[in-house]
């Protein structure tokens, strides 16, 4: 042997000696006890639930906060680690949507503000503390006092008693307190129903209630107001067969594709559509309520042929429609979102309200009396004012409380160089954002689940926030702060929490408080008013009936999206995680171009384009979108920043859209996460017809049946009510310590997300959504290939995989023909302080193992081990899978498939029930219960 | 320029690596079974002098997973007044001045505890004494890992009640 091997066989020796002692767990490790014990409740492994209201977008749904007690950097603690609806609330039922199951990426987030903040004349920032913020506050008060300029307050959408507070603060330091910020405030709704009932609310619509739903670009599974409320109603409204639902748009929205019938409409056209719809409604002596004739005579009058041709929708839909809407018992029409988001919007919520009230109005479908609290949001007039003020040097403090105006107004606005003209900007956040950033003063704000307070979502629903976890940071609550300022407190002694409990006790009476704490909300009684019509201001309104000049050009349509709202969660880890429902795209930007487009400007999807407005310009790349109206481009919110904006002088909307872009390809290509391989099911069958499956097609198994004793677990999976949200996806990363990828492992392919929601286009007409994940057959193909029997069938049908067993083989992936399973190629962990949310009661797989939806076992273990403690079997409702629990419609049911009386047993064996791929003979035991797609044709 | 190096220098290369090995994991194994505790805490002088029950201590072993540790507050609940001059306690009173917690090394943990649940509900209900895992502790001075706690020793025991043995019982 000469010196070279023996250097080799020692190099080797050694480095495998090193790498093989890398993998053993840390020796010593603390187990280390309370000094104090908190509660006797309180202990390891049992969690506990707190109710409180979600704060990620002004519907404020019922939230129940799982909190367990964790050993975290050797502090016992409790942490919250989940967030569900609560069950019974009457705005979401149970149901989360994903940005509300993201929410704990707030609570955690690593950009969260730590300690209260000021600028020095340099521009650097220093640390204060909170009774230093006190006097500094009141320096600068009397500073401006001298200068005599005026201080104001912005906040977002604020309710409850928080509100009153900051009446009472603004009152007595002279504070002006603006009108809430809220990027999409509904001016137009509002006004117009100012101008016809005399309301200037947001009613309730109540879709579970109606027969004949006629919305107008409103994306009410989506974003529009309350979607998860929208989303449950129509999921009931869908099990009357009668129901009927025709969705106007002039793109394509997650919303449109869920619809009976998507129709187009040119851009603007809505006001030619509704003129032509109440006039022929008359005609045709359908109305139920009459109008004055020179009411009536103000509202333009089409042929069908004129209508057709201005706003792009064929002559026999609009028959058909006539005909459909003229029948319905109890008709509800919404325009919202995009159609009343342009020039001409004003009108088209205008006649929408004339159109309902014609057909009749009830209560049942459009609540006016528990109206939406958007009664102190503003609009563009009022930030427009605002940003006048800021030039003219007028405004002195300035506070800017929980809204980001610089991240979301429109460019070419520059919110923040006006801003620094406010001599003393004051932002309160709970993270970092572009205002906070350019503020003078930064004070932190414990998030709503460390703080107390409450909210009304709507008149006569009153909902509280209560603290689940101690505030991470040295960060207070609004109140606490507003609190001290008034009564110069420096030492911050007097809380918010009291005043609260003073104000809420004064307001609802001991017994209901209580009841407000336990259940999360209460409700009180709203006095009754008749809705009336206002004939002469409608009137005085329709005399000046614009017409529009619908000319087509190409457009840049901005949208709020799913995931981003307006912008506010993009930058929540999670929702970028989780893909884009209609184009899968995962993170980063993108133009969504109709097809019509791309193959005119030869683009391939993730070709660059640059986009030019006026004198701005952005680059993007593209993505092809089917069912995309040829000349409109998409783009979401939040994702791009809105460039130029503008927005109706009357009623203060900002419209949505950008007419005359000019598109030119830059030769560049960027390389986008498409999570879907394939839009197309290429004939597989995995959304079959109606008529196409049956239980004949079955292939044959290949191994002898396995037996159950008590339980075969399963799943039934509604596709007539699934909408393709992704908040199951959502729920299912938080409550099983998914690993989140990134972007880079994404356009591997190597995503992570054990629940998938597939699109498919159908026809070119249509995209149906099918959630996929481990269908838990019982002749698996992955559990033979395993060389190591980490993938077994359990005794309850449980197709497991057992982590420590997993040697990564990946043998099993491939031999799935559900593309179910999802492959550690690296540890993504969590960073900190992300990783206080991980769920202690199932593992943190390490890299190189195999994961997959498990039916969420850790919740079947818990409800064995509850039903041992009680010597009875598992109940039907006991075990929810986080999937199932959040799922807005509650398209998801779980159950035992043993148990005959099993709500999933009698899924699985009714008519509509399909198993996807049943013709390889796998027997999952997931079950589709597909599409009535009959009624689509009749 | 070749060296020639004898094969045996390999041999001899190699059975000091394996000494050295085992020499390594011993001391570890012994680490781990009876670690060094910033407190000398003696479950003999607690169960067989003053007679404390388990459960007085560890209160949650029949409703949880976990059996739970005490709190310094229940330590100092006796200790207020008892053994005040022992240098022990004395240790304790400080970690109780300073609210801190006692930062006791963990003795039973489980070898791939990152996939295994164990639940010291589930055994307790099944009849399982204290002692058929953590042996006598009575007469520990020191406290000592009996049982390796290795999956061989969890399945005879499993096997031999005839308990459920599926996979999914424990790993999750």
């Amino acid at each position: 042997m000469d010196r070279r091997n023996f250097l080799k066989i020692l190099g080797i020796t050694s480095s495998t000696a090193m790498l093989s002692s890398c993998g053993v767990d840390k020796a010593n490790e603390k187990i280390i006890p309370y000094v104090i014990p908190p509660d006797e409740e309180v202990y390891p492994g049992k969690p506990l639930y707190v109710s409180t209201t979600c704060t990620e977008c002004p519907a404020n749904c019922g939230l129940q906060v799982k909190v367990n007690e964790k050993l975290y950097h050797e502090q016992r603690s409790l942490y919250p680690t989940k967030l569900e609806g609560i069950p019974n609330h009457p705005i979401n039922r149970g149901g989360l949507c994903a940005r509300g199951q993201a929410g704990l990426f707030r609570l955690y987030h690593p950009e969260r503000i730590k300690r209260p903040m000021v600028r020095d004349e340099q521009g650097n920032w220093l640390i204060i503390t909170w009774s230093e913020v006190v006097t500094r506050i009141q320096d600068e008060l009397q500073k401006t006092r001298r200068l005599g300029k005026i201080n104001t307050y912005l906040s977002n959408h604020t309710n409850g008693t928080i509100s009153q507070l900051k009446n009472q603060f603004c009152q007595e330091y002279g504070f002006e307190r603006l009108p809430d910020f809220e990027l999409f405030s509904h001016a137009n709704i509002k006004k117009a129903n100012q101008l016809v009932f005399n309301k200037q609310v947001i009613p309730q619509y109540r879709i579970a209630k109606t027969d004949f739903l006629l919305s107008l670009g409103a994306d009410i599974l989506e974003t529009f107001v309350s979607p998860v409320e929208h989303t449950y109603h129509f999921s009931i409204a869908k099990k009357n067969q009668h129901f009927r639902w025709y969705h106007l748009e002039p793109h394509v929205s997650l919303t449109g594709v869920q619809a009976d019938h998507r129709i187009v409409i040119y851009p603007e056209s809505e006001i030619i559509f509704l003129s032509y719809l109440i006039q022929t409604l008359f005609r045709e002596s359908h109305q139920k309520r009459n109008l004055p004739f020179k009411l009536l005579r103000s509202i333009p009058t089409y042929s069908l042929e004129e209508t057709a041709q201005q706003t792009g929708i064929y002559q026999q839909d609009l028959q058909k429609l006539v005909g459909e809407l003229s029948k319905a018992e109890n008709p509800l029409i919404i325009s919202g979102g995009i159609s009343t988001a342009h020039a001409y919007g004003l009108e088209v919520a205008v006649l929408t309200a004339l159109l309902q009230w014609i057909l009749g109005i009830t209560s049942e479908v459009v609540n006016f009396i528990n109206a939406r609290n958007y009664e102190n949001i503003g609009t563009f007039l009022d930030i427009n004012n605002l940003l006048h003020r800021l030039d003219q040097n007028e405004i002195g403090v300035f506070f800017l409380s929980k809204c980001d105006p610089a991240g979301q107004l429109p460019v070419d606005w520059q919110f923040l160089e006006k801003l620094k003209k406010a001599s003393f900007s004051i932002g309160l956040a709970d993270c970092l954002n572009a205002t906070v950033r350019a503020c003078n003063m930064i004070l932190p704000l414990s998030h709503t689940l460390e703080s107390w307070g409450d909210a009304q979502p709507f008149d006569g629903l009153h909902s509280i926030f209560q603290p689940a976890i101690e505030p991470q940071y040295d960060s207070k609550t609004e109140g606490d702060i507003l609190l001290s300022l008034l009564n110069n407190n420096s030492e911050f002694s007097l809380y918010y929490k009291d005043y609260l409990f003073n104000n809420l006790k004064s307001r609802f009476g001991e017994t209901n408080t209580s009841k407000l704490l336990q259940n999360g909300f209460i409700r009180t009684a709203v006095p009754e008013s008749e809705l009336s019509i206002n004939l002469n201001q409608v009137y005085q309104f329709l005399k000046n009936f614009r017409i529009p000049q619908v000319k087509r050009t190409e457009l840049l349509v901005f949208a709020p999206s799913i995931r981003g709202y307006d912008g506010r969660s993009t930058d929540l880890v999670l929702l970028n995680e989780i893909p884009d429902p209609l184009t899968t795209i995962s993170y980063g930007a993108w133009l969504s171009v109709s097809e019509e487009t791309a193959t005119r400007m030869s683009l391939k999807d993730g070709d660059e384009v640059e986009v030019r407005i006026a004198d701005e310009r952005t680059k993007l790349p593209v993505k092809k979108q089917k069912l995309l109206p040829e000349n409109v481009n998409l783009v979401q919110y939040g994702v791009v920043r809105l460039l130029s904006g503008s927005y109706d002088k009357r009623s203060g909307e900002l419209f949505w859209f950008i007419k005359d872009i000019i598109l030119s390809k830059t030769g560049n290509h960027v390389k986008l996460p498409v999570l879907s391989g394939s839009m197309d099911e290429n004939g597989r069958g995995i959304l079959p017809h109606v008529n196409e499956h049956g239980h004949e097609k079955e292939g044959k198994p290949w191994y002898p049946e396995h037996e159950h004793e008590n339980y075969r677990w399963g799943m039934a999976i509604d596709l007539e009510s699934c909408i393709g949200c992704n908040a199951c996806s959502a729920a299912c990363y938080v409550e099983n310590n998914i690993p989140i990828v990134g972007r880079k492992e994404h356009l591997l392919g190597r995503e992570m997300s054990w629940i998938r929601i597939q699109p498919y286009v159908q026809d070119n007409e249509s995209i149906e959504f099918v959630p996929m994940m481990c269908q838990h057959c019982d002749n698996a193909p992955c559990e033979p290939v395993c060389p190591v029997y980490a993938a077994y069938h359990n005794p309850e049908g449980l197709n497991v995989q057992v982590y420590n067993r997993c040697v990564g083989t990946r043998y099993c992936a491939n031999n799935c023909p559900y593309k179910a399973r999802r492959f550690n190629w690296f540890d993504h962990r969590l960073p900190e302080p992300l990783d206080k949310m991980y769920n202690p009661d199932i593992s943190i797989r390490d890299r190189g193992i195999m994961e997959k939806c498990t039916f969420c076992i850790q919740r079947i273990r818990a409800a064995k081990d509850k039903a041992k403690d009680d010597n009875r079997l598992v109940q039907e409702g006991e075990v929810i899978p986080a999937c199932a629990q959040t799922c807005p419609t509650k398209a998801i049911t779980f159950g035992n498939l043993e148990d005959k009386n099993s709500k999933a047993y009698k899924l699985a064996h009714s008519e509509q029930a399909y198993r996807a791929l049943e013709e390889l003979g796998t027997k999952p035991a997931v079950n589709y219960l597909g599409k009535k797609r009959e009624h689509y044709e009749a | 320029m070749k060296i020639r190096i004898a094969p045996y220098f390999i041999i001899i290369y190699v059975l000091a690596f394996i000494i050295f090995v085992i020499l390594i994991s011993y001391f570890w194994q012994k680490n781990r079974k009876t670690p060094e505790q910033p407190i000398n805490f003696s479950h003999q002088i607690h169960v067989s002098k003053v007679g404390l029950p388990c459960t007085h201590c560890h209160t949650t072993v029949e409703k949880s997973t976990a059996a739970g540790i005490p709190s310094v507050e229940t330590c100092m609940t006796c200790h207020k007044a008892v053994k005040k001059e022992s240098p022990e306690i004395q240790k304790l009173t400080k970690y109780w001045e300073n609210k801190q917690p006692v930062p006791w090394q963990r003795v039973y943990r489980l070898p791939a505890r990152k996939y295994v649940y164990f639940s010291h509900k589930r055994h307790i209900k099944a009849n399982l004494e204290c002692v058929n895992c953590h042996g006598n502790v009575e007469i520990m001075s020191i406290i000592k890992r009996v049982p390796k706690l290795e999956m061989g020793w969890c399945m005879s025991c499993h096997k031999a009640k005839n308990v459920s043995i599926d996979c999914a019982t424990c790993h999750k």
